[in-house]
């Protein structure tokens, strides 16, 4: 494992009981096993670490002190073809 | 000016630690301290991404004991 992920923060940013919860309002019959919960609390995890460190490059890459919602919002799009609506000026989009 | 939010201002991940999390990495970068926006839209997010996660892990499973059933 590389050494760019969480590291030194050991805080798990999403807890079981969350994520359970999530689990019946996307599918009530749906179970999950242990280890598949274990992977996707991972999964998360790594997901807002990969997020944040690329939207701090691109700040870095605009020379900007410090990092906007376009930064994290370009990261979303390139990489997840993802877009949430409701922050920054949504009348940008084409 | 106004505001139109479609989604929920319930989050997956509780703010004060995204915002830790946010503040730890943002640090590491030698970056200057970001808006409580970039906290709010992480934790939207990764609501989105294990949200579509589940939904297609719900499909497999189901296709799988489907096929269990048939054989």
């Amino acid at each position: 494992k590389t050494n760019q992920g969480s590291g030194d923060q050991t805080t798990q940013l999403l807890s079981r009981p969350r994520l359970q919860e999530l689990v019946r309002e996307v599918d009530p019959t749906v179970q999950l096993d242990e280890e598949v919960e274990e992977m996707l609390l991972q999964l998360a995890d790594d997901f807002i670490d990969t997020t944040l460190n690329a939207a701090c490059s691109l700040a870095k890459h605009r020379h900007a002190p410090t990092v906007e919602l376009k930064d994290v919002q370009l990261h979303l799009e390139r990489q997840w073809n993802m877009w949430i609506p409701g922050f920054g000026n949504d009348e940008l989009r084409p | 000016g106004t505001q139109i939010r479609s989604i929920k201002d319930e989050y997956l991940v509780p703010m004060g630690i995204m915002q830790n999390r946010v503040k730890a990495v943002i640090g590491k970068h030698g970056l200057e301290d970001a808006s409580a926006e970039v906290s709010s839209l992480v934790c939207h997010a990764v609501h989105e991404r294990l949200k579509n996660l589940l939904e297609k892990l719900a499909v497999v499973a189901q296709q799988r004991s489907d096929l269990l059933i048939k054989t």
